[in-house]
């Protein structure tokens, strides 16, 4: 590669989302700001090769990127003045409401609209964000739209990842980007009656987009690709955590991600093998301890804000994992009272769920079955195989095989995860080996 | 009297009716004559926005609160900047609390986005998904 295409390709990885945001913040309209933010950088190919890399690449290409904005939105109003003066006399009865876009045109021309944009790139990247998160978007738009607005993925690496074909990605990407224009999303920090939620749900985004990246890690045959997901939520997740230093439930997501994603190689071992393995299995020489210790301190840093929340509460269990030396030396009942607290905060029957498994832990899986037997009726978790996984393997312990058997089955019959079915396949084997065995 | 005129697209819609009636006729008839006093057209289901107060929390949803049982009490024409401005309208309303409210963007005439799925039978694509669960979610030991 040559120098200026390396100085191109390093601004599209630091800049990408910057660029997009400013001319989204100025526009209003996501769709175009993803075109003129493209045409930007393939200018900046072929006029830095003649006049050189400038001083501040993010700026020029925010600018450049603008000015194409611009003369798209002269355009289109030119166009739909035609259009709307057409319709006008078609449909006298038509109201002439407020134009959407030739307000933006408006705006656009307004120097110092323009002007401001250029000195907040960080309040443009948070508005950016809200409005790719906005929970009146279906959710996998939600996920998508992030991807690609934070980090300059294509549609077609997005489509890869989550391993659908392009169209569909394509379709989801226009649906997503469509309503927000139909139904007045606007690309803004929400109001501060709505911001508490808004956050929640931007935080609840990037641990979507973290577990489908993570998920892959505990399958053999998980791509690249789509592991690269995770490292991409934690990145996104460290941007959001710095651009709302305010929020300590922004700080306990980014723990918990660094925390959980610091065991990615050891999910499957090293080298790789076929069925996941339990956090109690896994090789611990294989974390990686550099991310735990940040993982500990940023988490540390949003308990110190005493305003706890879901996200501190799982970080909080994750430390106890990554700080014990040996899964003997796991505090379990300290995880236990955990889950108390975190259950108080959601009552979510899968946190009650993930609870129970802790309680057969601490105190042996009699005790661990007794509390599940009170969360099994939760509707929610009907069809989640989770529970008759949680409930075969405390049988398992506690000696009751043929049971255990039957609720190995049942959970393969109901499970939608790779990683999850290749270590119930392997946990019902040993089972049925050992039974054999003893007849 | 007034009465709230809703118009409905069906899924069994004949597809070449015969001897419809021009609209800008009916609206003509019926506006010109003072018997219309408000009438826009509705973007589809997809862009609907469902807004609820539960337990203190608003709580935004994707689409509408349909297949199910709900009855339409009222309406409101609300005018806001943007969708949160609206949000907060809708949320701050009694029956956002005890029921649910749907916020459905009006369509401008003469400004649609031309695609050929904006119609009424335009697919529910991916609806749940994997679902809002993620915050909690995920195996115990993984």
């Amino acid at each position: 590669m040559t120098d200026v295409g390396q100085a191109v390709a390093e601004a599209f990885r630091d800049e990408w989302g910057r660029v997009l945001a400013a001319v989204a913040r100025s526009t209003g309209d996501l769709d175009l700001a993803e075109d003129c933010a493209q045409e930007a950088f393939a200018v900046a190919l072929r006029t830095w090769q003649r006049d050189g890399v400038p001083e501040r690449p993010g700026a020029w290409l925010t600018t450049t990127a603008r000015r194409r904005a611009l003369d798209r939105l002269r355009r289109r109003a030119v166009e739909t003045e035609k259009v709307t003066t057409a319709a006008r006399l078609a449909e006298p009865l038509t109201t002439a409401s407020a134009d959407p876009v030739l307000e933006a045109v408006g705006a656009a021309d307004d120097a110092a609209g323009w002007a401001g944009a250029a000195d907040d790139p960080d309040g443009d990247l948070l508005r950016l964000i809200f409005t790719c998160c906005h929970p009146a978007l279906p959710l996998e738009g939600r996920v998508a739209l992030t991807l690609r607005s934070l980090t300059g993925m294509t549609t077609a690496q997005v489509a890869r990842a989550f391993l659908v074909p392009e169209t569909t990605m394509a379709q989801r990407l226009t649906r997503a980007k469509r309503k927000i224009r139909a139904a007045g999303i606007a690309v803004r920090v929400p109001p501060p009656d709505l911001l508490h939620e808004r956050v929640s749900a931007v935080l609840a985004v990037l641990y979507v987009l973290f577990t489908e990246g993570y998920d892959a890690w505990a399958e053999p045959d998980g791509t690249p690709d789509r592991r690269a997901l995770a490292g991409d939520a934690v990145r996104v997740a460290r941007l959001v955590a710095r651009l709302l230093p305010d929020e300590p439930e922004a700080r306990g997501l980014l723990a918990l991600l660094l925390l959980q994603h610091a065991r990615r190689d050891a999910r499957l071992g090293r080298p790789a093998g076929d069925v996941p393995r339990t956090i109690e299995e896994q090789d611990r020489s294989l974390w990686r301890h550099d991310e735990i210790s940040e993982g500990l301190t940023v988490l540390d840093d949003a308990l110190a804000r005493r305003r706890p929340g879901p996200y501190q509460v799982q970080a909080a269990i994750a430390a106890l994992h990554a700080r014990a030396p040996s899964p003997e030396a796991t505090d379990w009942a300290e995880i236990e009272a955990l889950y108390d607290v975190l259950l108080g905060m959601t009552r979510s029957p899968v946190v009650a769920l993930n609870r129970a498994v802790a309680v057969g832990m601490a105190r042996g899986p009699e005790a661990g079955l007794r509390v599940l037997d009170d969360v099994a009726a939760a509707p929610e978790l009907a069809a989640y195989h989770l529970l008759p996984a949680a409930r075969a393997d405390l049988l398992r312990r506690a000696g009751r095989t043929a049971e255990a058997v039957a609720e190995y089955r049942r959970a393969l019959d109901q499970v939608d995860r790779e990683g999850d079915r290749r270590l119930l396949r392997s946990r019902l084997a040993a089972l049925q080996e050992g039974e054999a065995r003893e007849v | 009297m007034r009465y709230l005129m809703l118009v409905l697209s069906t899924p069994d819609a004949p597809a070449e009716p015969e001897g419809v009636p021009a609209i800008e006729d009916w609206v003509r008839d019926t506006y010109g004559s003072g018997r219309g006093v408000l009438g826009e057209r509705l973007r589809p289901p997809v862009d609907a926005v469902g807004v609820q107060v539960r337990a203190g929390e608003v709580v935004v949803t994707d689409g509408p609160f349909s297949e199910t049982k709900e009855v339409v009490a009222g309406f409101d024409v609300i005018e806001a900047p943007d969708l949160d401005e609206a949000i907060t309208i809708a949320a701050a309303h009694p029956m956002a609390y005890a029921g649910a409210i749907e916020l459905r963007p009006f369509w401008p005439l003469g400004l649609g986005d031309g695609s050929p799925e904006d119609g009424p039978g335009a697919a529910d694509e991916g609806a749940a998904g994997a679902a809002g669960q993620g915050a909690v979610g995920g195996p115990a030991g993984a």
